[in-house]
């Protein structure tokens, strides 16, 4: 056999073909009895049905927590969660916080070092001594 | 390399089909089922599903609405109502329970189908024949239409974008972009979840299958090598074997039925089967888009899946074929050569033509390299105008057709 071939596996670019959201589910849990909760309770009555038919592709589930600060959970693609506890926000913090997880990534915060990353080599190769303009065969 | 049936897939499944010769099996099912009387308490119990063979009006492809809610009224009156069996008895979730569930709404949205797409057609897709081994309500048949499919456009894909590619070369290639690997990474990256158990009581949107039990060995239909043929050769492989080229038959989706599975196993599967499903309801053009978006548009750099293993041989081979001059390689720079670590530039010459060059620590693999970089140059040829043969399914205006380049193969040492 002259050739044979190494097996890999793709690699995914989300959004390069289509965009898959990052953020599968978002639970807001609320309390109807402790006051953190007030603003809370207005997101889920007055904002929370806008916002979720905005994004049918996540998850949306509702549910009580009594006797806790509300909170909100989000599940993401790559199996993380990550939850904001948002007592004592008003509806607009509340609404900030589920954009903000909504439009995270899932990915652990890291600093990043180059902002540029890319999977395709360079078009220009690898610095070489031998190639340029001084160079003669 | 499997080869599949245009006629079969193909866009004219979508017209209406004659009501005498239907030409597959979905359509046979539709025409049939009507008059068949169920047997089964179950099959009784969920007859009003919406199990891909029972749907009246043609395929589903512009209806608005869920092809089973409007149908159920007349059947009913028809039919003494049977007594409804508890969920639990039912071994995967009931079709009806698809519409209200918010995990399959959720999965058509941020998989950017249309409404049209119908709930209880996705929520069948994720039943595993391992979970319901009813082939009505599971998607084993799906599954085969959707793996067909995947490797149709996948191979020809591949064949058309770089015509000189070796046969093995393509196996692997087709196997990163669509292999079992592949597409449990796919189904991943969906946000699909599978059920601890499958049941009737379980959500819907949930991926059902029986799980091997933890530590438990893997079933004999996964360990059965059975081999295809005494003698596979590269020929055997395009033309008898999966779209792998792989040396064992994997096992059947109806042979898996109440085996417990791997989690890949099912969630390959379950995108096989929602290809299947697009097909059929939605038609060929999106799942053609579908394909190009989902799988087509991930990274696979085709020139580092080449092993070679005498490279300069099948370089002198090639030119030899070709009527070229024969190669020869010529020091293009050195340095350090008495030292520790000498580098060797080394281009691969036929006549006056550098084929390729490359780099290494000692004279042969430079010379090496260089012959494998010249014959990646060649394998990798990709024409400039490239459509493939399934752009023009259904096309009236053929005008946009380039015949593509078909090479005469790699070369044989």
């Amino acid at each position: 056999m002259p050739l044979s071939a190494i097996k890999t596996i793709v690699k995914s670019q989300n959004g390069v073909g289509a965009f898959i959201l990052p953020c599968k589910s978002l639970s807001f849990h609320y309390c109807n009895w402790w006051g953190s909760s007030r603003g809370m309770n207005a997101f889920i009555k007055a904002s929370l049905p806008t916002f979720a038919r905005n994004n049918p592709q996540i998850e949306f589930s509702v549910s009580p927590r009594p006797r806790k600060h509300p909170v909100i959970i989000a599940e993401y693609i790559n199996g993380t969660q990550r939850s904001i506890c948002v007592k004592n926000l008003q509806n607009e913090g509340v609404r900030e916080k589920a954009e903000f997880l909504r439009n995270h990534s899932g990915e652990k915060d890291r600093k990043i070092g180059n902002p540029v990353t890319s999977v395709n080599e360079s078009v220009r190769g690898i610095w070489d001594p031998f190639h340029g303009a001084k160079v003669q065969l | 390399m499997k080869r599949i049936a245009v006629s079969r897939c193909a866009s004219q499944l979508l017209a209406n089909q004659l009501p005498r010769r239907p030409t597959c099996p979905y359509a046979a099912a539709k025409n049939t089922a009507q008059h068949v009387t169920p047997h089964s308490h179950r099959i009784r119990a969920r007859w009003q599903s919406t199990a891909a063979a029972q749907e009246d009006d043609g395929l589903g492809i512009e209806i608005p609405t869920p092809a089973s809610t409007p149908r159920s009224p007349p059947r009913a009156a028809r039919k003494p109502p049977p007594t409804p069996l508890p969920l639990e008895k039912l071994p995967s979730p009931h079709p009806k329970a698809a519409d209200s569930s918010t995990k399959l709404h959720a999965l058509r949205s941020r998989l950017s189908l249309p409404p049209r797409f119908p709930l209880p057609a996705l929520a069948r897709t994720l039943v595993h024949p391992s979970a319901d081994p009813d082939p009505h309500f599971n998607n084993a048949s799906l599954s085969i239409l959707g793996r067909h499919l995947l490797s149709y456009y996948t191979s020809e894909y591949l064949l058309c974008t770089y015509p000189r590619l070796p046969m093995q070369v393509v196996f692997a290639a087709v196997e990163a972009y669509i292999g079992p690997k592949a597409l449990a990474i796919i189904a991943r990256e969906w946000g699909i979840e599978a059920a601890e158990e499958p049941g009737g009581e379980v959500e819907p949107g949930l991926l059902q299958f029986k799980r091997i039990q933890s530590g438990g060995a893997l079933p004999e239909a996964f360990r059965r090598q059975a081999p295809w043929a005494w003698n596979v050769t590269t020929t055997h492989k395009i033309t008898r074997t999966d779209e792998f080229g792989s040396e064992h038959a994997p096992p059947s989706p109806h042979a898996l039925q109440r085996t417990p599975v791997p989690n890949e196993e099912a969630a390959q599967s379950f995108v096989r089967a929602l290809i299947g499903a697009l097909h059929v309801h939605l038609g060929s053009p999106l799942v053609k888009r579908f394909f190009r978006d989902h799988f087509l548009s991930r990274h696979l750099d085709v020139d580092k899946l080449f092993d070679f293993r005498t490279p300069t041989r099948d370089l002198s081979k090639l030119c030899d074929r070709e009527g070229f001059d024969s190669p020869i390689a010529r020091i293009i720079s050195e340095t350090g050569r008495l030292s520790r670590h000498p580098v060797f530039v080394v281009g691969v010459y036929s006549g006056k033509d550098k084929l390729g060059e490359g780099a290494g620590s000692s004279l042969d693999e430079a010379r090496t390299r260089a012959a494998a970089a010249a014959l990646k140059a060649w394998y990798l040829y990709r024409p400039v105008d490239v459509t493939v043969p399934s752009s023009m399914e259904g096309e009236l205006d053929t005008s946009k057709w380039r015949p593509n380049l078909i090479d005469c193969g790699e070369v044989i040492v």
